[in-house]
């Protein structure tokens, strides 16, 4: 697949290239070459995506180089190819978009192809470490999740009236792929959402629904709760549908954020909240939010913030099984589902020593739930770059 | 070496004195008789915009980076510093949303290119502005 979708794109980029002479290729580029280390762990190192489950010092997991090619084809058509290679992905460069944009008129432009994801607030930008001021954007919202991109079409739209500035966007479009090594898909994704600015203040919020389909019912669920339904004694009726209670194949995925950000006399103030689930499952419910208070000072900007991640332990799923053992079963997959609860806080220092590179390093330190985690902490040193 | 040092030093210095004192002059077409405010200049440099009041087609030319008129444009109309100003970009540029203003080396050449094209405006040094282009503001 993944080797499929490169070719595709190296298609697309020659197509582009000999089309247009090399003068109408724009190319941009954008990197981080980060190295940093968890430094105190109370218990098992808290394994957050990308961010330095091994013990030493490493340059590797939040190293990336992303190049983008665009070209104008003329009548306000343009295609854009964008390649990435991540420290966390042994630096395999992937066709991370590939798309055709067309501009219907100044509000309103059309894309079709492999688009991002916009899950959330920042995330269609997410690998541009120079784009922000923090080290990372936030884990506990910015999860580093697989379904980053889709197969779709979208449509950006902007508008302007007196002082107010409004960006919406619209998508529609499936994925497939793994999640953690499980064959996963994500059919007729639809998604909406928008942004309000004037001035130094901004306020967003989007959703995303789509259908969730994939292995993860045989490849998790069936084999957690088997020693429960063999020991249950229930019908097989009963069984048929406790499981279908709890398998999360053929249910709904839906992605909710709200936040605002301030931008006011050198003072930055950044918040997003974000909640996500598959309905109608033993998923727990994630919400997730980050408060973000910085203050630039000319070339520096400190930031602090405080994050915060928890899974809800929700057994209403289970409300109509009525087999004890069944119950309990099911329960407890739930709770596995839900173990993790998290707070992070960090402080980030920015450096923007010349106009298109930043030096940032970062400390933070968290604390789990799981007893066998506790307290962590960690730093970072990196440059984010754009060319 | 060392005397090219000096000179580059005295140059660095000119530079900097000059672009403390320079003023920064808006300019467009002689033909283009749009009203045009400070927050559309704001606007229509940051991508929010791409057409004038009157409905007419605006298109953005930027200075190069680096030149002291483009810092001094960037800290008063728009409120940003070079960085910053980079850092907004990128998040347009790398999500398909916008491309910057097309950059040029000079204050002749800004003031050649759109004293040929109704849709442009631009940004120079107050001292460069001549009768061929049309001065909309000042700062």
């Amino acid at each position: 697949m993944k080797k499929t979708i490169l070719s595709t794109a190296i298609l697309l980029a020659t197509a582009v290239t000999s089309q247009a002479s090399a003068a109408d290729i724009q190319m941009n580029g954008f990197g981080s070459v980060r190295f940093g280390q968890m430094v105190d762990v109370d218990g098992v190192n808290p394994m957050l995506p990308d961010l330095y489950n091994d013990d030493d010092l490493t340059f590797k997991d939040e190293s990336l180089f992303g190049i983008q090619f665009s070209s104008d084809l003329g009548d306000g058509l343009s295609a854009t190819v964008q390649l990435t290679a991540e420290g966390s992905n042994d630096f395999d460069v992937e066709a991370h978009w590939a798309y055709i944009s067309y501009q219907i008129n100044e509000n309103h432009t059309v894309n079709a192809g492999r688009l991002a994801t916009p899950l959330f607030n920042q995330s269609e930008y997410e690998l541009v470490g120079f784009a922000h001021n923090y080290a990372r954007l936030p884990k506990s919202v910015y999860w580093g999740f697989d379904f980053n991109t889709f197969e779709g079409v979208s449509l950006d739209s902007q508008y302007t009236f007196e002082d107010y500035f409004l960006t919406t966007k619209l998508i529609y479009g499936n994925w497939d792929g793994d999640i953690e090594g499980i064959n996963s898909e994500f059919k007729n994704i639809v998604g909406a959402n928008a942004s309000l600015n004037r001035d130094w203040w901004t306020v967003f919020g989007g959703a995303l629904l789509s259908e969730f389909e994939g292995d993860i019912d045989s490849a998790l669920t069936i084999p957690s709760v088997i020693g429960g339904v063999n020991a249950s004694g229930a019908t097989g009726a009963e069984i048929d549908s406790f499981l279908s209670s709890i398998s999360q194949s053929g249910k709904d995925g839906l992605y909710m954020y709200g936040g605002f950000k301030v931008d006011h006399h050198d003072w930055l103030i950044d918040y997003e909240y974000a909640q996500y689930e598959i309905q109608d499952s033993a998923d727990a419910k994630n919400k997730s939010w980050y408060l973000s208070l910085g203050r630039r000072f000319n070339e520096y900007t400190v930031t602090y913030v405080h994050e915060d991640y928890s899974q809800d332990s929700d057994y209403s799923v289970l409300s109509s099984v009525e087999n004890p053992i069944l119950q309990a079963t099911g329960q407890s997959f739930v709770d596995a589902l839900a173990a993790r609860n998290m707070t992070i806080d960090s402080i980030h220092v920015r450096w923007d020593f010349t106009s298109s590179a930043a030096l940032k390093a970062d400390y933070f330190f968290g604390s789990d739930d799981r007893v066998e985690v506790g307290d962590f902490s960690g730093f970072s040193v990196g440059v984010d770059f754009i060319f | 070496m060392k005397k090219i040092f000096k000179n580059l030093t005295i140059a660095l210095t000119c530079a900097v004195s000059f672009s403390a004192f320079a003023d920064v002059s808006v300019i467009v077409h002689p033909n283009n008789n749009t009203e045009i405010s400070k927050d559309d200049v704001s606007r229509i440099f940051l991508g929010r915009m791409k057409s004038f009041s009157n409905g007419n087609e605006a298109v953005p030319v930027s200075q190069e980076e680096g030149s002291p008129v483009r810092t001094e444009f960037n800290e008063k109309v728009l409120s940003k510093s070079d960085a910053q100003l980079k850092a907004y970009w990128s998040k347009l540029v790398f999500t398909g949303k916008g491309t910057p203003p097309k950059q040029v080396m000079s204050d002749a050449e800004i003031i050649k290119l759109i004293s040929q094209n109704p849709s442009m405006v631009g940004y120079v040094d107050s001292a460069s502005v001549d009768s061929s282009v049309k001065q909309v503001l000042k700062f």
